[in-house]
């Protein structure tokens, strides 16, 4: 189920939220559960199945790990439920990845398996390791019921598309949760504004990168036209998600982690990584990085742990050759400014902003494409390759009639919305009027969100790699 | 303001459960009147359509289309596309010049080639080497007067046409494009007016070596008329008025309807339509694949045959004074290769009749 649909806004969510704020205090766990599973088993019900027989496998190997805490039979128990974890990955989202290159290699004709992607796997493989690696090293406590481990795991506001939110983060709220007028009201106003960024902003340019890539009248310009919009579609429908899960999370009395942080404002690829999808970056950094010895260890070594990450990082977004280009094309770039001009380009911010644009702009053209034949047809594309012309009556067109959108796009993905509210804010003497402003804007965002799903208008789901 | 948070809360909160209600209780409907289109009915609940996702499909579909107070919140949507986005079109839909209209574009030579395989097809098969004329006219739809000029995509109408009309060079071809503009179309849907084209069909019958000249009674239908763009835009903007033509020679035709291959006698304009979902198809009863309408008041003893799409079905009453007998044939509901088990093809004139938006859409075309 989407969040940005109208099934989850007024059938669901209200729904949920009765139940789980008239359950007493023991149940309200258990609603959250069976909701998530309802959730879960909307898309695809036959993966609530696995969903479940992970979690059984996650409380089972922490208990154990706990119970032989100092053996080295806990260790044991810790790489099996690690290798058990990514081996339910691999088979589900890798398989055919290994299959057809195996074919390639070989000239075999093994078939492919061809099976449904069970929707968010990635996360919640991600965030079973990370529970049961934490439960081996003790920096959390072993999770004896299984219904709160299970409720970590499902909880729908984070299911599907992150934040990977760790367990140590929410150990203590799985418990003891506050709710308060204050934590509602800055969830309503994150879910709405995420819903917005979803519906209005990622979508609308969702609408202008289809239209590009079914167009016979393709040129240059059009090329960084697609993937200046492809850019912010991918960051408002993202970070859009987050801020919905961040809100239904304080609706619900947790507190998640922040998963971006205006990326494209960054002045180095390295700054890039810090305020894109922190979530994952921060996962790879204490589960991969460091347990590979970090960069505390002889260049060549570095050099290897750093391939290593960024290899596994773009292998995670996608089972394709163009995913794992990508994240190693990032890995390199990281490399090149750690050891070579780094403090160079922090010194140039102005220069490093657009040293940024276009080097993830190219990133981002690699990650559009579904493989990495087409990648390199729309790379060069981007470059005039192919005898495309400079700029075909489709770009001036779609220039005018999306331009508007990019610009609001443009000035949302950096902080002068926010910090021209807060300004706002302070420049009116009637606090209760910019309230009531605040309010207004949010339910008129709610009417608008809601015309632009009752049209029927484009809806992706891009997360379905995930 | 004291207790902002819980006043946020409480509004929010209360709008969302309001519309929640609303979308539980609000009255359902089977078909949109706006859309011209049957709404998604409530799926079937039972554990096969729940595991086989079947469920879930249907009920996204069904909510959606039965929101309530829809055709609103598409105009909330439509609305906030132009003037807040700055959008120029809606799905495709653009306002411009008083019209709504459809971007038509690109030029889609497979569907070019299709057409022209159709029309080489009856050719081949029932025309070539009989004693027939054979005709051709290419409608421009309303985006040949107004995307251009207002900066919307537009195909090259012109060089679209020229090469149509190479292709099927065995056709002669009577060019309607100088005696038309943008006022003779409605402004809400994708149609030309009757009351507009009697000098169009007066020049096609001249073309064709007939006169058509009559004189009519122009009669008003008091029903609005919601054009197809009207809807499918949510634009708030004043439906149309359609205007029919009567006279003597066209009450006094035998017209027969064959939707079924069997002959059911009819009238030129069909009221119950006119009152229906989409009144256009007053005109000829819209949708049918074979009319024949004859006149014993003609002139002459000429025959007619048109193969068409929906802009003839108020072009052909108008060519009705110059001919006994015109037969209708449209290849959307018929196939091409049955045509000849309706019509013995001699001595007749030929023409076909189609619009641009149905030659670069010509799928339908069997």
């Amino acid at each position: 189920m989407l969040f940005s649909s109208i099934p989850f806004l007024y059938y669901f969510l209200p729904v949920v939220l009765i139940l789980y704020f008239l359950a007493p205090k023991i149940l309200k766990n258990p609603v959250l559960l069976i909701s998530s599973l309802v959730f879960y088993g909307w898309g695809e019900p036959k993966y609530v199945f696995l969903m479940i027989a992970t979690v059984l496998e996650g409380y089972i190997f922490g208990l154990l790990i706990d119970k032989f805490r100092g053996k080295p039979s806990s260790k044991i128990f810790m790489i099996i439920s690690v290798l058990l974890s990514l081996a339910g990955l691999a088979y589900f989202k890798y398989a055919d990845f290994f299959i057809s290159n195996f074919n390639s290699v070989t000239g075999l004709s093994v078939p492919l398996l061809r099976l449904a992607l069970p929707i968010g796997i990635s996360f919640y493989t991600f965030q079973i390791l990370s529970y049961t690696v934490d439960v081996y090293r003790g920096s959390v406590a072993v999770q004896k019921n299984p219904v709160n481990l299970a409720t970590y795991i499902a909880l729908f506001p984070q299911l599907i598309a992150g934040p990977i939110v760790r367990y140590a983060d929410v150990e203590v709220q799985l418990t003891k949760r506050e709710h308060s007028f204050d934590k509602t009201a800055e969830g309503c106003r994150r879910f709405i504004l995420g819903l917005s960024k979803k519906i209005l902003i990622a979508n609308t340019l969702g609408e202008l990168c289809e239209t590009f890539l079914q167009t016979p009248d393709t040129s240059v310009l059009y090329h960084w036209l697609f993937v200046t919009a492809y850019m912010q579609q991918i960051y408002f429908d993202f970070s859009g998600y987050s801020d919905m899960a961040i809100g239904l999370g304080k609706l619900l009395g947790f507190d998640f982690m922040e998963n971006f942080n205006y990326p494209f404002i960054a002045g180095s690829i390295t700054e890039f990584w810090r305020r894109w999808h922190i979530s994952l970056g921060s996962w790879f950094r204490d589960y991969v990085y460091i347990p590979l010895g970090g960069n505390r260890v002889k260049r060549a070594r570095l050099l290897l742990n750093i391939f290593i990450v960024w290899f596994v990082t773009g292998f995670w977004h996608g089972a394709e050759w163009n995913f794992i280009i990508w994240g190693l094309y990032f890995g390199i770039l990281l490399t090149l400014e750690k050891f070579f001009y780094l403090k160079n380009i922090e010194r140039h911010r102005f220069l490093g902003h657009i040293y940024v644009l276009f080097f993830v702009a190219i990133s981002f053209m690699i990650f559009s494409a579904p493989n990495m034949t087409e990648a390199v047809v729309r790379l060069g594309g981007m470059f005039g390759q192919g005898g495309i012309p400079f700029a075909s009556a489709e770009f001036w067109y779609q220039l005018k009639n999306y331009g508007f959108v990019l610009i609001i796009a443009g000035i949302g993905a950096t902080p002068i919305a926010k910090n021209g509210a807060y300004w706002l804010q302070s420049r009116i003497k009637k606090k209760a009027l910019f309230d009531v402003l605040e309010i207004i804007v949010l339910l008129l965002l709610i009417i608008v969100s809601s015309g632009y799903l009752a049209d029927g208008s484009f809806n992706p789901f891009l997360y379905f790699r995930f | 303001m004291k207790n902002k948070s819980k006043v946020l809360t409480l509004i929010i909160g209360i709008s969302i459960f309001l519309i929640t209600l609303l979308c539980w209780t609000f009255p359902k409907q089977e078909y949109s009147e706006s859309e011209r289109r049957p709404l998604a009915e409530k799926p079937e609940l039972s554990i096969g359509t729940i595991l086989s996702g079947e469920f879930m499909e249907g009920f996204e579909k069904y909510v959606v289309d039965h929101f309530p107070k829809r055709d609103n919140f598409r105009r909330v949507k439509a609305l906030f596309s132009e003037y807040v986005f700055n959008k120029k079109d809606n799905n495709s839909l653009y306002f411009a010049d008083g019209h709504i209209s459809k971007i038509e574009y690109p030029e889609n030579i497979e569907m070019l080639d299709h057409a022209q395989e159709r029309f080489d097809f009856l050719y081949d098969s029932y025309l070539k080497d009989k004693n027939v004329n054979v005709y051709l006219s290419i409608i421009p739809d309303k985006n040949y007067f107004l995307a251009e000029k207002n900066g919307y995509l537009s195909i090259d109408y012109d060089e679209f046409i020229e090469s149509f009309k190479n292709r099927v060079d065995y056709m002669n071809y009577i060019d309607l494009v100088p005696l038309l503009s943008i006022d003779d179309f409605y402004r809400t849907d994708s149609h030309w007016k009757q009351e507009n084209i009697v000098d169009i069909a007066e020049f096609v019958a001249e073309s064709m070596g007939t006169q058509a000249k009559s004189q009519y009674t122009v009669n008003t239908l008091e029903k609005p008329f919601s054009g197809v763009y009207l809807g499918q835009s949510a634009l708030p903007v004043e439906p149309d008025t359609i205007k029919y033509l009567t006279n003597d020679i066209l009450d006094s035709c035998k017209v027969n309807y064959y939707d079924t291959g069997m002959a059911v006698s009819g009238d030129i304009y069909n009221m119950e339509k006119a009152m229906g979902k989409d009144p256009y198809e007053m005109f000829l009863s819209g949708t049918t694949p074979l009319v024949t309408i004859e006149n014993e008041k003609a002139s002459s003893e000429k025959e007619l045959v048109v193969f068409r799409d929906s802009y003839a079905s108020s072009l052909v009453p108008l060519l009705v004074p110059g001919y006994s007998k015109i037969t209708v044939v449209d290849i959307r509901y018929m196939q091409s290769n049955f045509v000849g088990n309706f019509i013995d093809f001699d001595n007749q004139d030929v023409y076909f009749m189609y619009s641009t938006t149905l030659l670069n859409n010509s799928l339908a075309m069997h």
